[in-house]
């Protein structure tokens, strides 16, 4: 990585400043994302056939995977593993609790969130010029997480019902097992939306990151779009190591382990 | 020595009697299919209703009874021209051959006069089931067989799903509710993608009895609110106390029906529309921004 940015020098500094990254997810929020992704799809693989159990498409798939009751299986195979994934992250953000650190968590919906969504529309309209100026997460991305919060939160509290509901008789009224099918189609189908419209527009068709935003792969982003897209956490970070020279030069060594900028993590 | 190539002999005798009794009925079977194999053959009855007497050898060979023959069912019908029929109505012609079901099925039968669809046969409803309405005629297939078992959703649904006939009887269209719900959603998925595998999810019968089935408020139903939790048990034996209101009763949720499912339903209903709409229209509207900057840029 210092051997580059020293080629990159001798380009030229506006070229440099283009190029340079900064650590932006560690490895460990990779492989969240990673295991996340994987579960998501093959849940939502083995798990719109059943929804969708009329049409030709969902029969096939049920066939390809060797019947109901193996799509099952994997259906619940890949719940775990999502399980898992849940646990941890929220293992993580307890941790930091614990730690003490300090601030707001970078995930929370602030007002700020609210105002730049209007601004947001106004400068999309051509009301205005100016872009909101953006901290370390959107409104967007805070919106494609809150999704999967509370998707993961209705699937699995859903699927469980529905996993066991003998058990669930038990302490619930038994109602409470169709309505759980109907939530967990539901959310499907507002997830499989939310995922196109949203999350894969923002982090693969838009023209901007087109065909996908190395950031969540690599853990990293160039200094460039971070001064463009999060501006505020981009001042921050120049604020705390000084000319935008230095901090190229800094983040360039930026290790592995360092959970990204200094920031109000 | 002698002893035994006596019984042989008796042995081979015996044998070839079986080969010519065996032989002699396939080609009984031959002989009548020679004119039953003929398509779109039928007997007018003097009420003016026609009944098919078409018969496909190859549908009898599948069948569980490919080993009688046609007279042990059809007897007295050897000679051509066969005997005119006794029955004067479809649905006489109908009893007639139930009878002659009940020759060997006696249980099934006394079953059946007991349940609610032979108890509407006495009352001489014209619409009931009877033996070959579920069962077929000539392409009987054992119970036990996946093809049997994972089809009668449908052919219960040949009735219990026809808007007319429910609102003649007044019977709900149960077919359609259970064709959606989880066990009907299972039975599907066995019957279009494994039809060599039983379903191992609850069908009608499982539920509602086999031959005795009775109407869902009789007391002795399994299905009645009584009994309903005893019948689920039977393949959910861990089942909790509360389990049996999982089911809704073929009913399809509304305000006052299932209410948590309908609100539910209703809830998604609303939600998915409204939050397509948002970010579709912000996607759109994204494009469209970077698309008219581009063009500004390209302009200056």
């Amino acid at each position: 990585m210092r051997r580059k940015v020293k080629e990159m020098g001798r380009k030229g500094s506006a070229r440099r400043a283009s190029t340079a990254e900064i650590q932006r997810f560690s490895l460990g929020r990779r492989i969240e994302h990673f295991l996340l992704m994987i579960s998501v799809n093959v849940l939502a693989f083995t798990g719109l056939p059943q929804k969708y159990f009329y049409t030709g498409w969902g029969q096939r798939i049920i066939q390809l995977l060797g019947g109901i009751e193996q799509t099952r299986f994997i259906h619940r195979t890949f719940a775990l593993v999502l399980v898992g994934v849940s646990v941890y992250h929220l293992g993580t953000l307890l941790w930091q609790v614990l730690r003490g650190v300090s601030g707001s968590p970078p995930m929370a919906l602030t007002m700020k969130d609210f105002r730049d969504m209007v601004d947001d529309f106004r400068y999309l309209l051509g009301f205005t010029k100016e872009r909101p100026r953006y901290d370390r997460f959107d409104y967007q991305q805070k919106l494609d997480y809150w999704f999967v919060v509370w998707g993961t939160t209705i699937f699995i509290i859903t699927g469980f019902i529905m996993w066991f509901p003998e058990w669930i008789s038990r302490y619930l009224p038994g109602i409470v097992i169709p309505a759980a099918r109907v939530a967990h189609g539901g959310e499907a189908l507002l997830a499989v939306y939310a995922v196109i419209l949203w999350h894969f527009y923002a982090a693969h068709f838009r023209p901007q990151v087109f065909p996908f935003d190395p950031a969540m792969w690599t853990g990293k982003i160039t200094l460039k779009r971070l001064r463009e897209e999060h501006p505020l956490e981009y001042e921050r970070i120049i604020k705390t190591l000084g000319t935008p020279r230095d901090a190229e030069a800094q983040t360039a060594v930026c290790s592995e382990e360092n959970e990204g900028p200094p920031g109000p993590v | 020595m002698r002893g035994r190539v006596q019984r042989i002999t008796w042995w081979v005798i015996l044998l070839a009697a079986g080969c010519g009794l065996f032989a002699v009925r396939s080609l009984a079977q031959e002989a009548c299919l020679q004119c039953h194999e003929t398509e779109g053959l039928s007997i007018t009855l003097p009420s003016g209703e026609s009944i098919p007497v078409t018969v496909k050898g190859k549908d009898l060979a599948a069948s569980v009874h490919r080993d009688l023959s046609c007279t042990t069912c059809h007897p007295g019908q050897e000679k051509y021209p066969h005997p005119p029929l006794a029955a004067k109505t479809a649905r006489e012609f109908r009893v007639a051959s139930a009878r002659i079901c009940q020759s060997c099925h006696s249980d099934a039968a006394s079953d059946y006069s007991q349940s609610v669809h032979g108890r509407g046969l006495k009352l001489g409803l014209a619409d009931v089931p009877t033996c070959q309405s579920c069962h077929t005629a000539h392409t009987v297939k054992p119970a036990k067989d996946p093809a049997f078992r994972n089809n009668i959703p449908l052919v219960c649904g040949n009735c219990h799903g026809d808007p007319q006939l429910a609102s003649k009887y007044g019977m709900k269209e149960v077919y359609q509710t259970y064709a959606t719900e989880f066990h009907g959603v299972t039975t599907f998925f066995y019957r279009v993608t494994k039809p060599q595998e039983v379903s191992p999810a609850a069908v009608c019968y499982d539920c509602h009895g086999i031959h005795d089935v009775k109407a869902v408020d009789a007391p002795d139903s399994p299905v009645n609110k009584q009994n309903l939790l005893s019948t689920c048990r039977k393949c959910h034996p861990q089942a909790g106390a509360l389990f049996a209101s999982a089911w809704l009763e073929h009913e399809r949720p509304a305000l006052g029906k299932a209410t948590l499912v309908y609100l539910v339903s209703l809830f998604y209903t609303i939600l998915i529309p409204s939050v397509v709409v948002f970010l579709g229209v912000h996607t759109v509207l994204d494009l469209w921004r970077w698309l008219m900057d581009r063009l500004e840029e390209r302009r200056r």
